[in-house]
């Protein structure tokens, strides 16, 4: 046994020094692991790799500008300022003088001015205690008072002698510029020609490997003093994240890796180097969104302040994307972060954080055309969103359906819309992926039946306007429906409804009419919508009775398939089982079943109809009897967009990525499909009808849906509201949800129907100029009552039958596209009879009556070269917008025939009022203004 | 394979897992001298080492493993069960020599040692080796910025610090306010209390099993049972919704359990006496009131009586203090097995106060 006392060791210290050094060498291994591990991070490594980048890039671009200068020019230069320089050598020895002379006065100056400066410093501070002591002790300051005086004269002179000087210097430095003058303009000239050279020159220079940088600045562990290689970030007051407890300013560390996405040049580079597209509209510099002002994740959203690729929550782009980055980056879905970046396709939906409640935003094509899907297909009607309350009902009225339709049709119909009309939005309710099922097709059956029963047994009484038409001449009605414009919002052919695009499908397709309805139902539609149905949208286009008829002729020999017949059948006593359902899920079983004894077979078949239109929501989209009142079915979307990821159920739908987008498209794409392999009783059973929609329609419509997003972003953000503004945004609606932009162009968006035409001359007109156009008064009377102003067009302007409102809307909405100065305007109609003289030679040397209709229309001209009747210039047309439109007609409407006749304006070939433009277009728009009679709508307002 | 994952995700349920639980501690005590075999230690850490090894092939199993927060419990598990098997060893070896009439092993070493180098050497040696270590973790296991906290969006499970797990495991079977407040005081209480409690001098300075039977059971059970085994259940087989999973189920959100326990009360009243619940809380709560009572101030006295010698060495006052403990210890297994067994939810229910035990 040890002895107790003594002292013994606990370890082996042998074997202590071996753990020792081992587990110091370890230490000494992960520190410079650990400096490695910082060094070799992603985003420093993009930053090495682009400053080679940019050293290539701009190299280029300094060839190129270095062939962009006159070299012989620069040579030219250099040798003038060689002579001037040899020339002003001559008088070396006088300026030699001079020189030392300047030296002398300037260091004589130094000297002075430093005097001068702390003399100041020491007498304010003397002042300061001469201050405090004359109030406390007067009698003792008043014999100091001497000492401070005496210091600010002194103070005083030493300024004097600075002042003096300067002088003396900048005479010497006078004196001295006269000989080198010569030299110093010379290179002026030359700088100024090589200053983009010098520039990237010196720029290259700066991007040259570089000791300093490399080796010391940018080396591991020493790279935390001055680094060129750095986190660049960019902080945004305008936008915020949404932090939950407060709203912060957004911090965007996006350019740390992107490194020239606001920096032309590297549009051909992979990513990250590449340059953002379209700079003009987004992240350039000069663009309406500079990125140092909003960054990048309000759009893009994803996580600004990460710095690696995987944490910054990127969104691949489908299956390829998506495994090449899991290889490459070690990408995984994004669940660290509530808002990964939307897919690229979809960046457009962020557009509406701060263009609110607009469903067309400039620059914005994917978002314009989504939200024109959303309203087509309806989707606002189930679901209510915020920004389409105001909205119809997307279906027709159903109040008066037995007049139109025939009770077997409405079955095939609803059993399978798009087995009767392809291209319709009709979506399809019963045997979606949840309910066809062998075993509910009895169910299913009975359903359509009992709600075609409640359609027909709730339908008013409609007595058509004439009786007995006559039946038209179908070759007629076609080129009719063909040319006057019928095609703008309707698809006749078999036209995919994604071809067609929301603005051709903004009527019913016409497909297959013929068989959907009677020639009588046709004539009466044609010949007055409104008659039949007060509430549509479907203009009238001042058609004769006639051709009406022709119309209605050509509409009903229009067929196609029956559509899909009955696929079981079902007998009372189901009818009754089914209702009963329906009505335990509201009353107790015993209630139930009494209240379904207590009905007569067709009165259960009809209830059982009211039922199964009340849980479809039918009536979200059709007017029908008894459901006025009755609140869609469908959840608000109005802030869908920012909806977490958890509140989206996936069930046993694993096969997509776990993403919101997905969630979305997937919904959209079978709706039913978060039923599968679940056990649910009939009602417990999704319910939202399937469109049939294309992956495109479906990811167009998710991203509207991503659009709807909670309030978070400051006002200042926003759209400022202003009337110009409100007016822009309501007539943007306004055009779009009225279809006016299927026949016209406005601010670059729309007409549709130009494709329908074979000679763009013949289209509809383009409207983005109207509203510094035509007068307002004109443009209100043509609203109301639209006169023919090209005859030789086919297609023609409906009358809508919009009330005061609206039009005052659509005016106004002009003025704000054109950024007009308002309705009223000073024009003196000058009748000096010499002014519109010259005015008429020159219309007849110009031969504007060539082209222009001025009562009769010009008959050796090809249509697409005619232009309006002149006489109704004075009417119509705003006169400083003639002037305007004579001096450059291709700006204001590119593609138009109007030829440009003062080409070298202000100055002019023609030589009334000697060679002045501005007065001979003046003289021409004053003679147009002389003209009276031509066609007018203001008549009879 | 998928079997064998089945054959254990069979084994995930809190039942079982406890009751595994208790009788491995029971194996472990009772059959000590096996377990104290190395053989016995370095093949449980093997087959540990195995199955994680064999578990990290499957997605759910590394999905739960490998997620940054969990990885110290992977290690927990090791130690704690080496720790263990190296105590008992320790103990039963002494035990050994001391019943052939031996010193224990601790006594034949010097008592003591130098400053420098056997302290402060080793002290040195783990300071770096744990600079090296954190150094090694926190590069090869990040620790990501994650989306801001959300009040209306809470993470679903909502895992309390992995040493509060246990304690969070018994929110399961006790209202808020015992689970939560006079649990973990009288853990802490209890803890301090100890040395007071507990003046036996055996064991001090060395291992030994046999010198403290009692001491040692009670502590392994309440260390290893009730608290060890319940940070490693809430991490690794609580999922969403608190609901159970197996290391190799897919933590489906919609997995649900059957929630139909019933109160004392019912069962009393209505079950038993075949009569509707009295209007008045007292006497509707009355058999759980005296049930309660009777477990905190008859059974003690009962124990006195029954364990006589241990009264009679500890005095009235430790021995008073010690059952009080040691019943609060036991309550918790006790309304575990109430809840398993009877499918008892609470035992006092007065949801006029918001009072239930």
């Amino acid at each position: 046994m040890a002895d107790k006392r003594s002292v013994g060791h606990a370890y082996n210290i042998d074997f202590l020094n071996v753990v020792f050094a081992a587990s110091s060498i370890f230490l000494f291994v992960t520190t410079i692991w650990m400096i490695w591990d910082d060094y070799d991070r992603e985003w420093k490594d993009y930053q090495r790799r682009f400053v080679q980048l940019e050293r290539e890039v701009t190299q280029a671009s300094l060839a190129a500008a270095q062939a962009q200068v006159d070299q012989a020019q620069v040579a030219e230069l250099r040798r003038e300022l060689a002579q001037a320089g040899q020339e002003a050598a001559a008088s070396r020895d006088q300026r030699d003088a001079l020189e030392a002379q300047l030296a002398d006065v300037e260091a004589d100056l130094f000297l002075t001015n430093q005097e001068f400066q702390s003399t100041k410093a020491v007498y304010d501070a003397e002042r300061y205690e001469f201050e405090e002591l004359q109030e406390a002790d007067p009698e003792r300051a008043a014999g100091a008072r001497a000492e401070i005086d005496e210091m600010y004269q002194h103070w005083l002179e030493l300024g004097l002698e600075v002042e003096r000087l300067t002088a003396r210097r900048d005479d010497l430095r006078a004196e001295i510029a006269v000989f080198t003058q010569r030299e110093v303009e010379i290179d002026a000239d030359l700088r100024e020609l090589t200053s983009e050279t010098d520039r990237l020159g010196t720029r290259v220079a700066d991007l040259q490997p570089s000791l300093v940088n490399d080796l010391i600045l940018n080396a591991p562990l020493l790279d935390f003093m001055a680094p060129t290689i750095t986190v660049r970030q960019v902080v945004t007051p305008q936008v915020v994240e949404d932090v939950n407890f407060t709203r912060v300013a957004k911090m965007d560390r996006c350019t740390t890796c992107h490194l020239a996405i606001d920096r032309e040049g590297y549009e051909e580079y992979p990513q990250p180097f590449r340059t953002h597209s379209n700079l003009d509209a987004y992240v350039g510099s000069a663009s309406p969104h500079p990125v140092g002002r909003y960054g990048c994740t309000v759009c893009h959203e994803g996580m600004g302040q990460s710095l690696t690729f995987r944490h910054a929550s990127h969104t691949p782009a489908g299956e390829e994307q998506t495994v090449r980055w899991e290889h490459d980056f070690g990408w995984e879905e994004p669940h660290l972060w509530d808002y990964p970046m939307l897919p690229t396709e979809m960046t457009e939906a962020s557009c509406a954080k701060c263009h609110r409640e607009t469903v067309f935003v400039p620059e914005g094509p994917k978002l314009n055309r989504a939200y024109g899907l959303y309203e087509r297909a309806g989707c606002y009607a189930c679901h209510k969103t915020r920004g389409f309350e105001e909205l119809r009902r997307p279906g027709p009225s159903l109040t008066k359906i037995a007049s139109k339709l025939e009770p077997d049709w409405v079955a095939r119909w609803i059993r399978e819309p798009r087995a009767i009309k392809a291209s319709t939005w009709m979506p399809r309710v019963w045997y979606n992926s949840n309910t066809n099922a062998p075993e509910d097709a009895v169910r299913n059956e009975a359903e359509i039946d009992a709600v075609v029963a409640y359609l027909f047994a709730n339908s008013e009484e409609h007595r058509f306007a004439v009786r007995f038409p006559r039946r038209g001449d179908a070759g007629r009605g076609r080129e009719l429906v063909e040319s006057v414009g019928c095609l703008a919002c309707h698809v006749s052919g078999d036209e995919s409804r994604l071809e067609a695009g929301p603005r051709r499908t903004f009527g019913q397709p016409l497909q297959n009419i013929g068989n959907k309805t009677s020639f009588e139902w046709l004539f009466d539609w044609v010949r007055d919508p409104r008659h039949v149905s007060p509430g549509t949208y479907m203009p009238d286009l001042r058609l004769t009775d006639d051709e009406v008829s022709d119309i209605a002729a050509y509409l009903a020999t229009l067929g196609g398939p029956e559509g899909d017949a009955a696929r079981a059948s079902f007998t009372g006593a189901d009818v009754t089982g089914i209702l009963t359902d329906y009505l335990r899920a509201i009353v107790p079983t015993d209630e139930a079943r009494a209240t379904v004894a207590a009905l007569s077979a067709e009165e259960r078949r009809i209830e059982l109809g009211r039922r199964a239109i009340g849980r479809y929501g039918c009536y979200s989209c059709h007017e029908i009897k008894g459901f006025e009142e009755t609140q869609p079915i469908g959840i608000e979307l109005s802030e869908e967009g920012s909806k977490l990821l958890p509140r989206l159920d996936f069930a046993f739908v694993h096969e997509i990525p776990h993403t919101k987008t997905d969630w979305f498209k997937q919904k959209l794409t079978d709706p039913r499909s978060f039923d599968r392999s679940r056990v649910l009783q009939p009602l417990e059973k999704l319910r939202m009808p399937d469109y049939g929609f294309s992956t495109e329609e479906s990811t167009l419509l998710a991203t509207a849906i991503m659009s709807f997003q909670s309030d978070v972003q400051p006002l200042a953000s926003q759209v400022p509201g202003s009337a110009r503004n409100d007016a822009l945004r309501a007539g943007r609606n306004l055009v779009r949800r009225r279809n006016c932009i299927a026949c016209h162009e406005i601010e670059a968006d729309g007409g549709d129907y130009r494709e329908l035409v074979d000679d763009p001359g013949l289209a509809p007109p383009l409207l983005t100029p109207e509203g510094a156009k035509v007068r307002p008064e004109w443009l209100y009377a043509f609203f109301r009552d639209p006169i023919t102003i090209r005859p030789w067009l086919d297609v023609r302007m409906p009358t809508f039958g919009l009330d005061d409102a609206h039009w005052n809307r659509a005016i106004d909405y002009f003025a704000a596209v054109s950024e007009s100065i308002g309705p009223f305007r000073t024009h003196d109609a000058i009748v000096e009879p010499g002014v519109t003289r010259t005015g008429e030679e020159l219309f007849e040397l110009l031969r504007c009556q060539q082209c222009h209709v001025l009562d009769t229309i010009p008959e050796d001209q090809p249509t697409d070269n005619l232009a309006p009747d002149l006489r109704m210039a004075q009417e119509r047309l705003q006169p400083d917008w003639i002037l305007d439109w004579l001096v450059a007609p291709l700006e204001i409407q590119p593609g138009t025939r109007m030829p440009m006749f003062w080409t070298e304006y202000p100055g002019s070939f023609y030589p009334q009022f000697d060679g002045d433009a501005v007065r001979q277009i003046e003289a021409v728009r004053d003679y147009l203004l002389t003209f009276r009679g031509g066609p007018s709508p203001l008549r009879g307002n | 394979m998928d079997a064998i994952k089945g054959f254990i995700n069979l084994f995930a349920d809190p039942r079982l897992f406890f009751i595994l639980s208790v009788a491995a501690l029971a194996v472990i005590v009772w059959k000590r001298e096996a377990f104290s075999k190395n053989v016995v230690g370095y093949g449980l850490l093997g087959l540990l080492t195995v199955f994680f090894a064999f578990g990290l092939l499957d997605e759910n199993f590394r999905l739960i493993v490998v997620k940054p927060d969990n990885v110290p419990i992977v290690a927990l598990i090791f130690l704690v069960i080496f720790f263990t098997w190296y105590a008992i060893r320790e103990g039963v070896r002494n035990d050994r020599r001391m019943a052939a009439g031996d010193d224990p092993i601790e006594k034949d070493e010097s008592d003591r040692v130098w400053v420098w180098p056997d302290l402060v050497y080793t002290e040195l040696i783990a300071l770096i080796l744990c600079t090296a270590i954190l150094v090694v973790w926190s590069i090869g296991i990040e620790a990501p910025l994650e989306q801001p906290a959300n009040p209306a969006n809470t993470p679903n499970p909502s895992k309390a610090p992995w040493y509060f797990l246990g304690l969070q495991e018994m929110l399961v079977y006790f209202d808020p306010w015992l689970a939560g407040v006079v649990l973990p005081t009288l853990i802490i209480v209890g803890l301090m209390a100890i040395p007071y409690v507990d003046t036996n001098p055996k064991g001090n300075g060395y291992y030994t099993f046999r010198e403290r039977r009692a001491e040692i059971t009670i502590f392994l059970f309440g260390f290893l049972v009730l608290w060890s085994s319940l940070i490693v259940l809430g991490t690794f087989l609580r999922g969403p919704n608190w609901n159970f999973f197996g290391p190799f189920e897919y933590w489906d959100i919609h997995k649900l359990e059957p929630l139909t326990n019933v109160q004392l009360s019912d069962f009393i009243w209505v079950r038993l006496l075949g009569q509707p619940l009295p209007e008045n809380w007292f006497v509707r709560e009355l058999f759980g009131i005296v049930l309660t009572l009777a477990y905190v101030a008859v059974l003690p006295v009962l124990m006195a009586r029954t364990f006589r010698n241990y009264y009679e060495k500890l005095g009235p006052a430790r021995f008073y203090v010690t059952a009080m403990l040691l019943l609060m210890m036991l309550s918790l297994p006790v309304k575990m097995l109430t809840r398993w067994v009877f499918n008892l939810k609470y035992v006092v229910s007065i949801p006029e106060y918001f009072f239930n035990i």
